[in-house]
This record gives structure tokens, sequence and C-alpha cells, in this order.
């Protein structure tokens, strides 16, 4: 109840952000845009649109987790609403969750509303969907889902610019996992390998999310990695978000 | 049982340095008893904010404990007895007061039919229900101040902790929270409020508190507190033989004249009435006798001069 009025207030907050409009505006120019590119590689206009447009919901709703969920419990403290909600009965976790949920509502709908915007023009330009397609977009909102766990933590830690520059650099890290391991030789027995290995066992490989090209070549994808990806997801936004929770706590607001 | 209780309360912030100011809080033990209202007194940055914070669970103390109706503050159930407004309280600049009360309702654990209830009751005491369909980003000072009383007395708490609810109103807006604060204490309420606005205090206050960097230097009803002082007399004279003048200037405290005559300020009352006698006895006429009683405000500068 506690918890479904905090995420309820934050959606209606969130959905007044001007910053949403405006990559809305830009993620729904680069899907109409991706055309373009399309005309370059003769007969591959549909490949090359889902690709670009799937990249697009992907990019876009980072930024929007990014942008909204790093200033969403700072924003809170700085204006002060904070102080009239945590006098209540309720746990602060709450707090965090509700906010949490309301985030998450937010990029199900604006992730809901680039698919339909890429499945109407791919389907316009005379191409189809099929399933992996839908699959590559429930795993890039499982990504958003992680993302917004990250921003939630920096938001109740830190300054808005801060959490949205290290919540980046996790996102470009996260999907590149390897490059953390795979060093050159005469970085072996060092600190540095040492402290990348440990970089790269906590920051989440991304790159399981990204089936992208799959869903571009209409390549089936087994149900069951889905779902483990899923899983995989759901584990770090969960270690995240009690994280946040823990954060929280004793903060004095 | 009391409504407030606090025990060698302590709290000291830390700056982003992690290091350790100087303490916002030290070791602060008040009271504060049920249905009364309690005037918690001090300069800005005194430390009464920090003490309304760690009561509505906003800022962990560091030391010492705090009670709500004997409930820990630590606990969220003691928050479940609180009503609070904020100094300059914020709201969601785009709902409306309805709107607004429903959400502090639902955070409260009301149902959809107890916040309607609390919907007609709040807003009538308030008188919100003209203003019941305006967002807040268009409301005046004073209306925010009324829709913060109202928030504060969503789910029927027990004990309001008011901090600093007259600052900025204009005369009226004043008045209209004084009067709500006696009507709250009518209503079995207990009322613990900040304010360095003295004249407030004295008008509404059953006790006060006051609190000098961080420390309480006294708390007690405010007839208590300045009937501990000496009782001044002012006497005014006229009509005195020089002999007898500087006899009675040599008992006074202090000795001024004016149009009105030689004021003397005797210690008690019985060495003004000597005083008295003995010039009326010689000739002289009395204008004025006058106990001067020691007013809040000279308590509350003696306890800032007491401690500095």
């Amino acid at each position: 109840m506690r918890i479904l009025a905090v995420a309820q207030n934050t959606f209606r907050e969130a959905v007044r952000d001007k910053v949403l409009y405006v990559l809305l505006f830009f993620a729904a120019s680069t899907i109409l845009g991706s055309k373009a590119l399309g005309w370059i590689s003769i007969g591959q206009d549909v490949k090359i649109v889902k690709d670009i447009s799937l990249a697009a919901v992907s990019i876009f709703g980072v930024l929007i987790a990014i942008f909204v969920g790093t200033s969403l419990v700072y924003k809170e403290i700085d204006k002060r609403t904070i102080y009239t909600i945590i006098c209540r009965p309720m746990a602060r976790w709450e707090f965090i969750a509700g906010k949490y949920l309301g985030m998450a509502l937010l990029l199900a709908i604006v992730t809901a509303v680039m698919t339909l915007v890429t499945t109407g023009y791919v389907l316009s330009l005379g191409g189809s969907v099929d399933a992996t397609f839908f699959q590559a977009v429930l795993l890039i909102y499982w990504e958003l889902l992680l993302i917004t766990a990250l921003a939630v933590l920096m938001s109740s830690v830190t300054s808005p610019i801060l959490g949205a520059l290290i919540v980046f650099s996790a996102f470009v890290v996260g999907h590149a996992t390897t490059i953390l391991i795979d060093l050159p030789d005469h970085f072996k027995g060092t600190w540095t390998e040492f402290v990348l290995t440990c970089v790269y066992y906590v920051i989440p490989n991304l790159s399981n999310f990204n089936i992208r090209a799959e869903a571009a070549n209409g390549v089936a994808v087994a149900p069951a990695y889905v779902l483990w990806a899923m899983a995989y997801g759901s584990v770090y936004t969960i270690m995240l978000l009690v994280l946040a929770s823990l954060a929280f706590e004793d903060k004095d607001v | 049982m009391d409504a407030i209780s606090t025990l060698e309360l302590g709290k000291t912030y830390r700056s982003s340095l992690l290091r350790a100011l100087p303490p916002s809080l030290d070791g602060l033990s008040l009271s504060v008893h049920e249905n009364e209202v309690f005037g918690f007194l001090g300069r800005n940055g005194a430390g009464k904010t920090t003490t309304i914070k760690i009561l509505c669970g906003l800022v962990r103390q560091t030391r010492g404990e705090a009670y709500v109706l004997g409930t820990s503050v630590r606990k969220r159930h003691a928050r479940r007895h609180i009503g609070y407004l904020p100094e300059n309280p914020y709201f969601y600049e785009y709902l409306t007061p309805r709107e607004t009360l429903d959400f502090y309702g639902r955070l409260h654990g009301l149902g959809a039919r107890e916040r309607a209830v609390e919907w007609d009751k709040v807003s009538e005491l308030l008188d919100l229900r003209d203003i019941a369909s305006q967002r807040v980003r268009e409301f005046s000072k004073g209306m925010r101040q009324r829709l913060g009383f109202a928030v504060a007395l969503v789910g029927d708490p027990k004990v309001l902790i008011l901090d600093e609810p007259m600052s900025g109103l204009d005369p009226l807006g004043r008045r209209s929270i004084r009067e709500l604060i006696l009507r709250m204490r009518d209503e079995k309420k207990t009322i613990f409020f900040s304010s360095h606005v003295l004249g407030d205090v004295e008008q509404i206050c059953d006790r006060v508190g006051i609190l000098v960097k961080g420390r309480l230097t006294s708390q007690g009803r405010i007839d208590e507190l300045l009937g501990k002082q000496d009782n001044l007399v002012e006497v005014i004279l006229t009509g005195l033989p020089a002999g007898v003048l500087s006899e009675l200037e040599a008992r006074a405290l202090s000795a001024r004249l004016s149009e009105a005559g030689h004021h003397l300020t005797f210690r008690d009352k019985q060495a003004a009435n000597e005083a008295v006698r003995l010039a009326l006895t010689q000739g002289g006429s009395l204008v004025e006798f006058t106990p001067l009683k020691e007013s809040l405000e000279d308590h509350f500068v003696k306890a800032q001069e007491m401690i500095s």
C-alpha cells in the first residue's frame, strides 16, 4: 500500500520531467531515421531498421534511467518533500522500493511506446517482427531495471551528476567486461590484473541482455536463455536495491 | 507516561570529509507531558530542528534515547503517533490539497473510506475546501502552512510536532495557527512546537524548554521559570525632601528621575513597602507602585548569556 503510493507518485512526477520528452523525441527520431542507413545496405533495410531501433530503445532507455533515476531520492531530499514522508510509520526500504517501482513502471511504458513505434515502422516497411524481437525488447527492459537499481543506489548516496557518471561508466564497462580480463601479457601477476579481475566479477555482464543481432536477423533464441538472463539480472537488481536500502537506512535527511 | 521524553540525547553531524563537527545537540534530557502545549525555544542553530528531526525519524541520534508515548523513536511504530509540520513545508507542487492528503493517508496506512472521512474532517478544520482543486504550486505561504498543518493531522496523531509553525506568516496567519494549536489541545493532543518568537510562546504554551547551543538550560511552566527570579518592584515618588531621597536612593537597587517623579527599584515588595511608608510619613507622594515581573524575553536572554 505505502510502496504503491510512493510508486504512483514517483511515476506522476517522472512523467512531468522534461528530460523524458527530450530523450523520447531523440529516440523516435533515431528509430524513424534508421531507414537512412538502410538505404546504404541494399535489401537489408528492414534488418538495419530493427537493429538500430532496438539499439535506440536500449540507449535512450538507459539515458532515461540515468537522468531520471539518479535524481529520484536526491531530489526528494533537496526539495525537502521527504520530510513529511519519512516521518510516517513507513520503513525506509519501502520508500526506496516505491521510488524504484515508480521508475520501473515509467520505463515499462517508455519501452512499450518505443517498441510500438518500431513495430509499426517495420510493418509499414513491409517487414515483420517475430518472437525473438520481443525477447530482445524484454531483455533490454530487464537491463534497464538493473541500471535503474544502480541509479537509485547512487541517488541515495551521491549527487545526480556524480551518480549519472558512475552509472553511465558501469553501463559502458558492463557491455565490454571481457576487456577487463583479456589483458596484455605485461599485466600478468600485477595488482592491476587483480583489481580488474575483481571489477570483472563485480560488474554485471550486460552483454548477456543483448540479443539484438539475433532479433534483427530473425535467429531464434532459446526461451531458457532468456529466462537465465532475466534471473541473472534479477539477482543483481535485488542486490543493488538492498544496498540502496541499507545506504538510506541511517542517512540523515 | 510522557508524550515525549529524551534522555541525554546527542547529535554530532559529520562533514563531507567525515570530520566530526561540534555537537548540534549535547545531552538533551526533556519531558513533555501529555495534553500540554510545550514551547521549545532557542536561537537559530540552537538544535531545535535537529531535536525535532530525531523525534520524527529523519535524523539518527549519535547518543542518548528519545521516546514518543513510551516508544523509542528508533522504532517506526513510534511515528504512528506523530503528526509533523516541518519549517516551510514542501509538498509535491503538481498535487491538489485533496490529492496531497490522500497520498499521506495512504502512507499512514489508511484505507480509501478512512481517507475520505479524513479529508472531510481536516479540510473543514483547515478551511481547505475552497482551494481543494488548486495545485500546490499556486499556493501562498499561508496556504502552504495550512496544508502542512492538515497533513500533520492525517491519521489523527496524539502528538503534534511543529517546527516554527508561525515563521513567515502575517499576523492573521499567526493567529489562526495559534488558535489551531489551542484547539488541538482541547482535543486532548500534545503539541510540541519550536519557535524563536517569544510572544507566540508566552501566549499559548503551558510549559517551555530553552535550548542554548545544543543544551537545555531550563524547562518548566513559564510562571515557575520566571518566578524563580527575584520579583523587583519599581515605585515612583514625588515631593521627597532631599534627605529622604538620598536615604531611599541608598536602599534602592537603581534610581532615576523622570517627569513623573523619582523611579526607585527595590529588590522585593517588602523593601518597596518600607520605602513608600518612609516617603509618605516625610511628606512625599506615591505616583506608582509596579511589581517588575521578569519577562520570558529577559529569561531567554539570561539563558543565552549564562552559556556564553
